[in-house]
């Protein structure tokens, strides 16, 4: 092959060309990583601008609400998958490389994994009593690490049942389950008035339901005594849990799908699947992942978790926090905002009003301002937030998570994918226990088990 | 080189050698100036990772109190290897890759090999059209192709599955995600293989093959019994680099790990090196099983090259 003049020269001018875009992109690469993060340095007048990156529904509106109303500090967000589908991750990278947001989201059961990297700052010093005393004492107590505040809580999250009104007079169910063995019944009755009917589903991808209803039977994963922590995910109280569950996924009485997947947003749509054990803020996420489905609006309906004696518990589903990344050097600001999204009635009111948001404040006082932003139209016009303040006053007092819940989940996560070809869940949290407990020793941590 | 300096007029022989040295620090001065940026690149983006690598993998972290003080960095020598190697997971993901190896490269030789033999046969037409629509599947980036597939597998949402569906078949592919991710390599090598054995098929010399029609061999015999071991060392070398590549699997199976629950964190080693990382935020543990299959690797790359340099050595003996 012999390359003639003119498409040498034209090869030139195309490699000139990709030399170009080569150096175009690094240098937005560089403006990317550099985070805007040059107009604070010292006590210039200008405004300081702090960096945010989160997931929870409705933050932009939040962000938006906040540099509207504010001079002194800016904020620029940027959304981020959520914690499980890869936001930890990329947080946690751009901690290693030094390029972390200032402030960021992280839900309560990843905070101590967060705290023990060493990728979140300390800010006691800018938590007043005043300010704690404002947050469900159970969202501070999961904010409070070894004595020292570590994020300011958003959301409290008391669990609680959605389900299709009409689905369940179909199969002549006249009142929601208060009881797990009801819950059974009632996923029977489903099945049999139609046999593509499940009551629910179990998210195979994300063990956060599995905990939140292992904390509401009275179960403690973790609990720190001194300096060494006690370490019982595989503890009676959550059996009684995996047990009733496996239960349900070998009858086939639920479905096994990715949590919040095309494929279980599908299914709700065509009422294949009934109903969803979720927490207060999954009523925003269900309303807004149906809401292009027509005939959804108004057949939905909410009601407090079952229990296991008809009394009313929860543990706590999720629950985000904010926190200040280790190496921020405008950690004021970042708190400022962050009190400000958490505890004022505007922050809560442009979140719920984004109407993707059903989030139950962590400051009680600002129930009122959530449920009158919250347009309940898809649930019929019914007051979802007197269920979710019922639950909130019913979340188990003591739970505590540890250091090491990015080993747990994904060891679970891992060998939930075997349900299908031999595991269970009960299995699953056997060897959750073990990774756990062998990631902690790993870490030079004294365990008891 | 000979002929210029043949060609040089007669001087002194001062001068003569002279101009020699000058010549000679010339030759060693371009090599080294042309082989620069290439070694710097080697060694910013190759050899001081790998040696960072290494360095991470023979140091852990350890807390004290319920670990949320500061952390102490710590030797621990071979510590994290032998961790690593003691892990089910991981060695486990080298099964995976076998299995992975075992169905995949058959199928996509088989049919690459095909597709070229077909396109170099004197019945094809189109040749131009077929050759860039077999390989436009590697022009889509791979992060793309497995999303579109991802889709394509998961029930409820594809219509290839719903219409499987309702001919009665009920198939599983996020169940059985070995078959999955083989059919999105397929996909996506298929075409770029068929290429470069086209390319050796172009380059057998058309007197063979026009002795072999003398011989009354027919299209048949011509593809099987000449043309095919005639390109021989194309195939064993496509194979051989498939394998190395094997052993990096990540992209694909990575996309259908939040969609497939059979598909675990740790499925492929790369898989498993990334959750330690950035999701179980061990590097000691991460780097140390990183550099565990990069040695992998090469000790596949080094008795390639040694197979293949054999082969081709004992070829020009042959020949001569």
């Amino acid at each position: 092959m012999s390359i003639s003049p003119t498409s040498a020269r034209s090869r030139r001018a195309r490699l000139a060309a990709v030399a170009t875009i080569g150096a175009l992109s690094l240098s937005l690469v560089a403006a990317c990583g550099s985070g805007g993060g040059s107009s604070s340095n010292g006590a210039d007048s200008g405004p300081v601008t702090i960096t945010f990156w989160g997931w929870a529904k409705g933050t932009q509106d939040v962000v938006n609400a906040f540099n509207s109303s504010h001079k002194d500090v800016q904020v620029t967000f940027q959304q981020i998958p959520s914690g499980v589908a890869g936001g930890y991750a990329k947080i946690t990278d751009a901690v290693k490389a030094g390029n972390a947001p200032d402030v960021f989201n992280v839900e309560y059961a990843a905070l101590p994994d967060f705290v023990s990297q060493g990728a979140v700052q300390d800010i006691t010093k800018l938590v007043p009593d005043s300010l704690k005393a404002k947050y469900l004492p159970q969202s501070v107590e999961l904010t409070t690490l070894a004595g020292k505040s570590w994020g300011l809580p958003l959301d409290a999250s008391p669990q609680a049942l959605f389900y299709r009104k009409d689905l369940f007079a179909q199969a002549g169910i006249t009142t929601p389950p208060t009881t797990w063995d009801e819950y059974l019944a009632d996923a029977q009755k489903l099945k049999q008035a139609e046999p593509n009917t499940r009551i629910g589903t179990f998210f195979p991808d994300d063990p956060s339901t599995l905990e939140a209803l292992s904390w509401q039977n009275g179960a403690h994963w973790f609990t720190g005594v001194g300096d060494t922590w006690n370490v019982a995910l595989n503890s009676p109280e959550t059996k009684r849990v995996t047990d009733y569950w496996q239960q349900l996924v070998s009858n086939d009485l639920v479905r096994v799908q990715t949590s919040f997947s095309q494929q279980w947003v599908a299914s709700l749509q065509k009422g294949e699947t009934a109903a969803y054990v979720g927490a207060a803020w999954g009523g925003g996420v269900l309303q807004s992942d149906l809401a292009s489905s027509p005939g959804a609006a108004g057949k939905w309906a909410v009601a407090p978790v079952p229990s296991w004696d008809g009394k009313p518990a929860s543990g706590m589903l999720g629950g985000t926090t904010f926190a200040v990344s280790k190496d921020s050097k405008k950690a004021k600001a970042a708190v400022e905002f962050a009190t400000w999204a958490t505890t004022t009635p505007e922050g809560i009111q442009a979140r719920i009003a984004s109407g993707t948001s059903s989030l139950f404040p962590a400051d009680p006082e600002l129930v009122p301002t959530a449920k009158s932003a919250f347009k309940t139209d898809f649930y019929g016009g019914q007051d979802i937030y007197s269920v979710f303040v019922d639950e909130s006053k019913a979340i188990l007092p003591d739970w505590q998570w540890g250091p090491a819940m990015s080993v747990a989940n994904s060891t679970m996560s891992d060998a939930f994918g075997k349900l299908g070809s031999g595991g269970t869940i009960g299995a699953a949290v056997d060897a959750a226990q073990q990774s756990t407990v062998n990631a902690l020793k790993t870490r030079g941590l004294k365990v008891a088990q | 080189m000979t002929r210029s300096r043949s060609a040089a007029p007669p001087r002194g022989d001062n001068a003569a050698s002279r101009a020699a040295t000058v010549r000679r620090r010339g030759r060693s001065g371009a090599p080294a100036l042309l082989i620069a940026p290439f070694l710097l690149l080697f060694t910013a983006v190759m050899l001081v990772p790998i040696g960072y690598a290494v360095y991470l993998s023979l140091f852990t972290e350890q807390r004290s109190g319920l670990g949320f003080g500061d952390a102490r960095t710590v030797f621990t020598g071979f510590g994290n290897y032998a961790r690593a190697l003691g892990d089910s997971a991981y060695r486990t993901g080298f099964l995976t890759i076998v299995q992975y190896c075992v169905l995949y490269i058959p199928v996509m030789l088989g049919l690459s090999l095909l597709a070229a033999l077909l396109l170099d046969s004197v019945l094809a037409r189109a040749k131009r059209f077929f050759q860039l629509a077999l390989f436009l599947p590697h022009a889509v980036p791979g992060i793309i192709a497995a999303l579109v597939w991802t889709y394509l597998y998961t029930p409820g949402i594809s219509p290839v599955i719903g219409a499987l569906n309702s001919a009665g078949s009920h198939l599983d592919l996020l169940g059985h995600p070995l078959p999955a991710v083989v059919n999105m390599a397929v996909w996506e090598w298929t075409g770029y293989n068929m290429v470069i054995f086209y390319a050796a098929l172009q380059a057998i010399p058309r007197e063979v093959l026009e002795a072999s029609v003398v011989d009354g061999a027919g299209p048949l015999r011509t593809a099987l019994s000449i043309k095919v071991p005639l390109i021989r060392a194309s195939i064993t070398m496509v194979g051989m680099f498939t394998v190395i590549g094997s052993l990096q699997l990540f992209t694909e199976p990575m996309i259908m790990y939040r969609t497939a629950p059979a598909v675990v964190s740790s499925w492929t080693p790369n898989m498993f090196a990334y959750t330690a990382a950035f999701d179980r935020d061990d590097y000691g543990l991460a780097a140390a099983s990183s550099v565990m299959l990069a040695l992998v690797a090469a000790a596949l790359s080094f008795i390639v090259t040694r197979l293949t340099r054999g082969r081709t050595e004992r070829r020009a003996e042959a020949a001569a």
